[in-house]
């Protein structure tokens, strides 16, 4: 991961436009958009691993489906049960 | 990201299932060669349900092959295979194209006259002279002259006080106000006499002001000075006046009737015969034969014309033709029948002229006979107030002045 640089520290520009930082926001409990990922590792009714630049991210829920694909964005809705988080160790 | 799928929906997509072991891939592969894929279900096992859009349902394809997955189509939505349904039926489409052109083409044109007078009063021939000032059925609307068609009919009819044209759909409204024949108001000022206005023997004479010309029990004619507009003093000489009165005379309403007394009649008989006709603008097209089957009939036309709105009326209508099957009967009166029928319909006739029923003094029957008619006359006598005020013309004055 990239450092900020004085620049972009002063424009105050969000993280994930500049970097391949990925952005999850939740919406209420059953919507989950993914910003900024890699690929989908696994996919199943209940679970969904994504990948990206800077870990796996997991899903469990029920009825889950991927309602819109995008090049760099995911929705995901469905009972959502948890999050997770698998870090990539740093090189 | 609905606006891209509503794009989808006009271009065409396809709701297909994927079976495989690599679907994770699949999906992977999809978004990287950038194919748009939306709404994924995995269904239990190894099906998973995906819309793509057609252009790229092929390369999709090609990904699942190299997969090995199957695939296989659900649904097909969009507008390309909504129109491919109809590429079947061109003569419906085509017809569809047509009767909205038309439809488009004939709401610009006027296709109904309707005139509205008010109070419901009825004005004669009011249609005749708002065809021949140039508003007609089957003209284009951006060519009609409002105020040139109003000002003809004005023209052409002086028993209007106002016309106004509505163009309403393909409906024209022509409003008209019935001019009310008012009497002639003469200013207080103005010198007067009062004259009779019809002929009769005066009962009362009252001149509130002016000099009254006639005694009760005189016999006058129309148009004779009741009261005149002068005044003689002592002091003051000949003066003209404003004429003031009331006279009252009998006035006679007479009216003179020949009834035959053989008549020949023509009765229902109570059958009749409904033919259809389709009417578009002049062109008529029928749904019977010509030739009645009845010998003598009265035929009673009913058009109705088809509308869309209220005020979209189209040049097709309907006719309904009734026609009432008649026989003739010739009939015999006797002289009293025939008698009481003539005096019976003067009687409502001249009871219609008068205004106050109160008024009648009496009323008197006449009947001549002859071998053929029998010639009936009928008299009633009313007391009516007969004076009308009249304008001494300007000459008078100015001799009066310059004596």
């Amino acid at each position: 991961m990239k450092k900020k640089n004085k620049i972009e520290r002063m424009l105050e520009i969000p993280e994930e436009v500049y970097s391949n930082v990925p952005k999850v926001t939740i919406t209420g409990f059953n919507e989950l958009i993914l910003e900024n990922y890699k690929g989908i590792i696994e996919y199943e009714e209940f679970f969904a691993s994504i990948s990206t630049y800077i870990g796996v991210i997991n899903i469990n829920g029920y009825n889950l489906n991927l309602e819109k694909m995008t090049n760099d964005d995911i929705k995901i809705t469905g009972k959502i049960e948890s999050v997770e988080i698998d870090r990539i160790e740093e090189v | 990201m609905s606006i891209r799928v509503l794009l989808k929906y006009i271009l065409g997509y396809v709701k297909i299932t994927v079976e495989g072991y690599y679907i994770e891939r699949f999906i992977n592969i999809c978004t990287t060669s950038k194919i748009l894929i939306w709404n994924l279900k995995r269904e239990k096992g190894i099906k998973l349900h995906l819309n793509i859009g057609i252009q790229d349902y092929y390369r999709a394809i090609k990904i699942a092959k190299k997969l090995k997955c199957k695939v296989k189509i659900e649904k097909k939505r969009g507008l390309p295979f909504l129109l491919n349904r109809y590429r079947k039926r061109k003569i419906f489409v085509i017809a569809l194209f047509v009767i909205l052109i038309a439809l488009y083409t004939s709401s610009n044109y006027i296709w109904n006259i309707e005139i509205r007078v008010e109070d419901n009063m009825q004005l004669e021939n009011i249609l005749e002279d708002v065809k021949n000032a140039g508003l007609k059925t089957g003209l284009k609307k951006d060519k009609i002259n409002i105020e040139e068609i109003t000002n003809r009919i004005r023209l052409s009819r002086d028993d209007i006080s106002w016309i106004g044209i509505d163009l309403k759909g393909t409906n024209a409204i022509v409003k008209v106000v019935k001019a009310k024949e008012a009497p002639e108001i003469i200013d207080e000022k103005d010198y007067c006499n009062i004259v009779a206005q019809k002929s009769g023997t005066i009962t009362r004479i009252i001149a509130q002001n002016g000099t009254a010309l006639v005694k009760p029990g005189d016999e006058v004619q129309e148009g004779q000075v009741l009261i005149q507009g002068t005044m003689e003093g002592k002091y003051t000489g000949t003066r003209y006046v404003h004429s003031l009165g009331e006279v009252e005379a009998i006035v006679k309403y007479e009216k003179t009737e020949k009834i035959p007394l053989k008549k020949e009649e023509n009765v229902k008989t109570g059958n009749k015969e409904e033919k259809y006709q389709i009417k578009i603008n002049n062109f008529q097209i029928n749904f019977y034969k010509t030739l009645s089957k009845f010998k003598i009939y009265d035929t009673i036309e009913e058009e109705k014309k088809f509308k869309i709105f209220s005020n979209l009326y189209l040049p097709i209508s309907v006719c309904k033709v009734t026609n009432y099957e008649l026989e003739e009967n010739s009939k015999n009166y006797t002289v009293e029948e025939a008698t009481e029928i003539g005096t019976q319909k003067l009687e409502q006739e001249i009871e219609a002229e008068i205004q106050n029923k109160e008024s009648i003094l009496g009323k008197n029957a006449n009947v001549n006979e002859t071998p053929e008619y029998v010639e009936v006359s009928v008299t009633y006598e009313v007391i009516e107030n007969i004076g009308m005020q009249e304008k001494i013309e300007e000459t008078y004055d100015q001799t009066e002045e310059k004596q």
